[in-house]
């Protein structure tokens, strides 16, 4: 969609809707793709709801200028960087510029939405047959440590070892 | 990291992939990018997330709310360390507005067998600068203001590591991780961690005493 359609488009949803509900709108569509970015990156839904609704509130403001969608999608995602890096320094005891290296918050192509599960194929494909194999089995998978250990003719102790290498291995890929 | 860290980033792994919140701890900060990572990976176990719908009804009330009108969950009210009474946010929302709040001092050590311990001589003190001292089992830096003293105590108020005075930049820092504390005992870092406990301290005749411990 061009610049022109884009606010062709947000023209039109200020003549269809109230006010109120356009903003609101426009603000769910941009935070789904908040949570889905913030979701990749934490990894569970409690955390993501949190965070995500952190951004919200501190995002009030510029949402209830009703401006369109393109013009809050920057601010959002500058605001979710800033929400996450927080989230991961005071978990860590950390400060953020510690953390600047294994978080990754680069901003998000587009869409955001699918840029978590693309890196971390591009992750995976770095690493050793053994690394890869036993995070593909883990995490893609949903395998416990014995069936990954059955799979992989290893012992439990050996799986363990091997998936703390395996994920300090991807932690050193950096995809592109 | 406490036990072997292969177990400690599983269970951490083992969590994440029953979908349950993350819980660390001080010492996971070692193995921080093996469990970014591990995040990473569990988040994109299933591909990309859209949100819950009554996740979503939530936020959409709270855009819709009238300007000033605050709003936050219980949950995250506990994680943010706001400490709003339990009643309070009971509908899953509170009228209040969830910004950063001023950091209160936690509470003064009361020693159940408390006593006063002489520790200093108001001369050993430097108007400005920090002085560690203990009284028997409580760790306390002192200040001095003109006549009077105030103490805090001299464990850090997130991870239980000892604090050293930095003069240069006056205040308080903790080696296990960066945080740092005014002379007051709040905060001087931007990562909003409770203030320090303060210590009870007393001036009886020149002399600095502090309520420690046998």
């Amino acid at each position: 969609m061009t610049p022109d359609e884009t606010a062709a488009q947000a023209q039109a949803e200020v003549v269809e809707l109230p006010a109120a509900s356009r903003a609101t709108d426009i603000a769910l569509n941009e935070l789904e793709l908040v949570y889905a970015f913030i979701y990749a990156r934490v990894g569970n839904r409690a955390d993501a709801e949190d965070l995500t609704q952190q951004v919200a509130l501190k995002a009030i403001p510029r949402l209830r200028q009703n401006a369109a969608a393109s013009s809050i999608r920057g601010y959002l995602f500058a605001t979710a960087r800033s929400v996450l890096g927080g989230f991961w320094s005071t978990r860590l005891g950390l400060s953020e510029a510690e953390l600047r290296e294994d978080l990754l918050l680069a901003p998000p192509t587009d869409p955001p939405s699918e840029e978590g599960t693309e890196t971390v194929q591009r992750i995976l494909v770095e690493l050793s047959d053994n690394y890869r194999r036993v995070l593909e089995l883990r995490f893609l998978h949903g395998y416990s440590l014995k069936e990954v250990a059955k799979e992989m003719n290893s012992t439990v102790g050996a799986i363990k070892v091997m998936q703390l290498r395996a994920l300090r291995a991807a932690a050193k890929v950096r995809p592109e | 990291m406490n036990g072997k860290r292969e177990n400690r980033v599983e269970k951490i792994v083992s969590d994440l992939l029953r979908g349950r919140r993350l819980k660390l701890r001080g010492g996971d900060a070692e193995e921080k990018a093996a469990i970014t990572t591990a995040a990473r990976l569990a988040g994109a176990r299933q591909g990309p997330q859209r949100m819950q719908p009554a996740f979503r009804k939530r936020l959409a009330r709270a855009l819709e709310q009238p300007q000033g009108e605050g709003w936050v969950t219980r949950r995250a009210a506990l994680v943010a360390g706001l400490g709003l009474a339990a009643g309070a946010a009971a509908g899953g929302f509170a009228s209040r507005a969830f910004e950063p709040q001023p950091v209160h001092a936690s509470d003064p050590i009361r020693p159940s067998n408390g006593r006063w311990i002489d520790v200093a001589a108001m001369g050993d003190l430097v108007e400005g600068q920090g002085k560690r001292v203990t009284a028997g089992g409580v760790g306390a830096f002192l200040f001095r203001h003109g006549d009077e003293v105030t103490a805090v105590s001299s464990i850090c108020s997130h991870l239980p590591c000892e604090l050293w005075w930095d003069g240069g930049h006056s205040h308080l820092v903790c080696p296990c991780h960066p945080a740092t504390f005014a002379a007051d005992g709040h905060p001087s870092d931007p990562y909003r961690h409770s203030a320090l406990n303060k210590v009870y301290v007393r001036v009886v005749g020149g002399r600095v005493e502090v309520l420690g411990t046998k």
